[in-house]
C-alpha cells in the first residue's frame, strides 16, 4: 500500500496516529414502511420520548461546553433547545407522523423543509440552518438508536472524519480516546478549530472533498502544524508521527543554552484554561485574560468570587508567576450589563485602561480589591498585575494610584492586602514610543503582539484583506519590540510577551535575540517553545535580532529566518 | 394591545437576541405576535423558527401584539429585550 497525503489547514501544532472512524450524520434513512403499517400512537410517543432524550443530552452537552471550552460556545445549545420545542416544528412533525410515517422519516422531512428555507435566505439565517440540521440529526439519532456512530463511546485510537463537526458533536467527544480529527470544511476560527485547540487534539479542517475518498479503518496520521493528512503512512512516518505527538513536556523551568533563564508561560481566559496549562509545563500564566470572567453573564463577578478565581490560578502553578490583567473591555468585547456607547471605531475607541479609569471606575475598584486580597493569599507573592492599552504616563499613574488608595481603604477596614507587581502591556505605538519613560514607574513590560501589529500597522485584525500589513513579522512591529525592550534595559523592568508571536516556537530565537525575558502563549505551544528555548544560544540568537532589524521588508525578515533554521 | 419598537442589538433578531426573546415570551400567559413595523404579516414570538425566520437587522421597528392578562407584562419584558443592546456572538 502506497502512502499518499491529502492537505487541509492544520489547526493545532500536534500530530496523532489513528484509524479512521467516519461520522456521517447526514446519512440516509432506510424507505421507510407503507403508511398502513404505521402505527401513529406509537410514532408519536417515540416522538416525544426522543425530544425529552434529547432535551435532557442537550442541557448535558451546555454544562459540558461551558466547563471545557467556554460560555459564549455553550450558549449555542440554548438556541437548539429552542428549536427543538419550536411548535412549528413539533406541529409539522406529528402532522407528518399522522400522515403516515414513522418518527425518524417525519423528523427528517420537516426539519429539511426548514433547513432548505433557511439555506435560501442566505447571510445570518445560513448558520441558523447549521443550528436546524445540527438538531435534526441528533433527533435522527436518538430514534435510530445507535445505528450511527456514537462519539462518545469511539475506541480508543480514532479519528474522526466528517464533513463538518458541530458544537453538538465536539461536546460528545472524549478527548482521551480520540487521536485527533479532521474535516471537510471549516477554517483556523471554526467551532472545531477552537475546540481542537482548547483541548490539544491534533486536528485538521478544510481538507474539501477529496476527504471522502478516505475510507473507514484507513490508518492515518493527523498532522495538525502543517495540516496533512497522510492516508496508510509507511511505518517510519508513523514512528515520526508518534516521536512528535510524545512531545516532550518540561515542567520544570528552562533556560537556553549557554544558561540564560527564559519564562515560558501560558495565555488563560478562564479557570477552565488551567489544567491544560499545567498538564502542557507551562511556568506560570503570563496573561490572565480577566474579561473573560465579566463576559457571558447578567451581572458582573462580586469581589469575592473574583479572589477565588485569582488564588486558584495562583495556587494551581508550584510558585509559578501569575499575571492578571485588568479588565480589557471595549472594542470587540461588548459586556451585555454595561452600557458600552455605540462607537463608530471600537478599536480606537474607550476600550482598557480608558473604561477602567472612566465609566468603569466602580468594576474596576471591585477587581482592585480582590486583586490585593489575592495578593496577601499563601501564594500571593507570585502575582502581578498589568493595566491594558496603556498609552500615556498619566494612565499608567492613575491606574497605579487606584492600586495605593484601595489598598488604604482595606488597611482602614483591617483587611489583609499587598501590593503585588505591578506593570504594563505595550500594545500602543504610544507605549513603544515612551517606553523609557514608563520602564522607571513599572517592574515589567508585556509585549500584547496582537494588538500591537494591528496599531503599529493600522491594519484591523481580523480583517483578511489586510492580514499581511497586520503581520507581527513586519519589521516595524520587530523595531517597536526592539524599542520597547531596549527602554527597559538598565532599569528594574522584565519585558515580557503575551500574543500568538510568542507562542511561534519558529521565531523563539528571535525573541531571545532581542532580550524578552518572559514569554506566554496558549497553552499548546508551550512544550515547543521550551524545546525551541533549550536549544538557543544567546550570542547566536542576539546576532540573528541584529540581521533581522536591518530587513527593509517582511519578505526579508522571513528569509533570514528560514536561513537560519 | 400593540406596541412598536425599535430593534437595538447588533445582531438583530438572531443569536442570543433572539434566543432571550423567544424564551421570554413562553414565560408569559399571553399570546404574543410580531411583525415587521411596515407589513401586517405577523408570526408567534415564541416560535424560535418564525422569530429567527423573519430576518429583522439592527435599527429595524418591529410590532408587537399581545392579547391575554400579563399582555402588558409581557410587552414590557419584550421589549426590554429589543431595546438593549447585546453582546455578538
Amino acid at each position: 500500500m502506497t502512502e499518499r497525503t491529502l492537505s487541509g489547514i492544520g489547526v493545532t501544532p500536534l500530530s496523532g496516529v489513528g484509524t479512521v472512524v467516519w461520522y456521517r450524520p447526514d446519512a440516509d434513512l432506510p424507505e421507510p414502511p407503507a403508511p398502513a403499517d404505521v402505527d401513529a400512537e406509537a410514532e408519536l410517543a417515540r416522538f416525544e420520548d426522543a425530544r425529552a432524550a434529547a432535551e435532557d443530552e442537550l442541557e448535558a452537552e451546555r454544562e459540558r461546553t461551558a466547563e471545557r471550552v467556554g460560555e459564549e460556545e455553550a450558549a449555542v445549545f440554548d438556541a437548539h433547545v429552542q428549536f427543538l420545542n419550536d411548535p412549528q416544528i413539533t406541529d409539522g412533525v406529528t402532522d407528518a407522523i399522522e400522515g403516515g410515517l414513522p418518527a425518524e422519516h417525519a423528523v427528517q422531512e420537516t426539519f429539511t423543509e426548514f433547513v432548505e428555507q433557511f439555506e435560501n435566505m442566505g447571510g445570518r439565517m445560513g448558520e441558523r440552518a447549521d443550528d436546524l440540521r445540527d438538531v435534526r440529526d441528533r433527533l435522527v439519532r436518538v430514534l435510530s438508536d445507535g445505528e450511527r456512530v456514537d462519539l462518545s463511546s469511539l475506541p480508543e485510537g480514532s479519528v474522526v472524519v466528517a464533513e463538518r463537526l458541530t458544537p453538538s458533536d465536539t461536546a460528545q467527544l472524549d478527548p482521551e480516546r480520540v487521536a485527533g480529527f479532521v474535516t471537510m470544511t471549516g477554517g483556523r476560527t471554526s467551532h472545531a478549530a477552537i475546540f481542537a485547540r482548547s483541548l490539544a487534539l491534533p486536528a485538521i479542517v478544510g481538507v474539501g472533498e477529496e476527504l471522502q475518498s478516505v475510507e473507514d479503518g484507513t490508518e492515518v496520521v493527523v498532522d495538525g502544524e502543517s495540516g496533512d493528512l497522510v492516508v496508510d503512512p509507511t511505518d517510519e512516518r508513523k514512528e515520526a508521527a508518534a516521536a512528535a505527538a510524545d512531545v516532550d513536556i518540561r515542567h520544570e523551568s528552562v533556560e537556553t543554552a549557554d544558561g540564560v533563564d527564559i519564562e515560558v508561560a501560558a495565555n488563560i481566559g478562564t479557570l477552565a484554561d488551567l489544567g491544560p496549562a499545567v498538564d502542557r509545563g507551562a511556568d506560570g500564566v503570563g496573561l490572565f485574560r480577566t474579561e473573560f470572567l465579566f463576559l457571558d453573564r447578567e451581572s458582573p463577578p462580586d469581589e469575592d468570587e473574583q479572589y477565588e478565581a485569582y488564588v486558584e490560578a495562583l495556587e494551581s502553578f508550584d510558585g509559578g508567576r501569575v499575571v492578571v490583567r485588568t479588565l480589557d473591555i471595549g472594542g470587540d468585547k461588548p459586556v451585555p450589563y454595561l452600557d458600552l456607547p455605540d462607537e463608530e471605531n471600537p478599536f480606537l475607541g474607550e476600550r482598557g485602561i480608558r473604561r477602567s479609569l472612566g465609566p468603569d471606575a466602580d468594576l474596576f475598584e471591585t477587581q482592585v480589591r480582590a486583586l490585593l486580597r489575592a495578593a496577601a493569599s499563601a501564594d500571593g507573592a507570585n502575582l502581578s498585575v498589568m493595566l491594558p492599552l496603556v498609552s500615556t504616563v498619566e494612565e499608567l499613574r492613575a491606574g497605579r494610584e487606584r492600586f495605593e488608595s484601595v489598598a488604604a481603604d482595606l488597611d482602614a477596614e483591617g483587611v489583609a492586602n499587598e501590593l503585588p507587581e505591578f506593570g504594563i502591556m505595550v500594545e500602543t505605538p504610544a507605549a513603544a514610543f515612551m517606553a523609557d519613560q514608563f520602564a522607571p514607574h513599572v517592574d515589567f513590560f508585556s509585549i500584547g503582539t496582537n494588538d500591537l501589529a494591528q496599531y503599529v500597522m493600522a491594519a484591523e485584525r481580523g480583517n483578511e484583506r489586510v492580514s499581511e500589513l497586520g503581520d507581527y513579522r513586519q519589521p516595524a512591529v520587530l523595531r517597536a519590540i526592539d524599542a520597547t525592550v531596549s527602554a527597559a534595559e538598565g532599569e528594574d523592568c522584565w519585558v515580557g510577551m503575551c500574543g500568538e508571536m510568542a507562542g511561534d516556537p519558529d521565531l523563539t530565537e528571535l525573541l531571545v535575540g532581542l532580550g524578552l525575558d518572559e514569554l506566554s502563549m496558549s497553552a499548546v505551544t508551550v512544550p515547543q517553545v521550551k524545546a525551541a528555548v533549550a536549544e538557543t544560544d544567546t550570542a547566536d540568537a542576539r546576532d540573528l535580532a541584529e540581521r533581522v532589524l536591518q530587513a527593509d521588508t517582511k519578505a526579508e525578515v522571513a528569509e533570514i529566518l528560514t536561513l537560519d533554521q | 394591545m400593540e406596541r412598536t419598537v425599535t430593534v437595538v442589538p447588533e445582531d438583530g433578531l438572531h443569536a442570543r437576541p433572539a434566543s432571550l426573546f423567544v424564551e421570554t415570551a413562553n414565560e408569559f400567559d399571553a399570546d404574543v405576535q410580531l411583525g415587521r413595523a411596515d407589513e401586517d404579516d405577523l408570526v408567534p414570538a415564541a416560535s424560535m423558527l418564525a422569530v429567527t425566520g423573519l430576518g429583522v437587522g439592527h435599527d429595524e421597528s418591529v410590532r408587537l401584539v399581545a392579547e391575554g392578562d400579563d399582555a402588558e407584562a409581557a410587552l414590557d419584558a419584550l421589549e426590554d429585550i429589543l431595546s438593549t443592546p447585546e453582546a455578538k456572538q
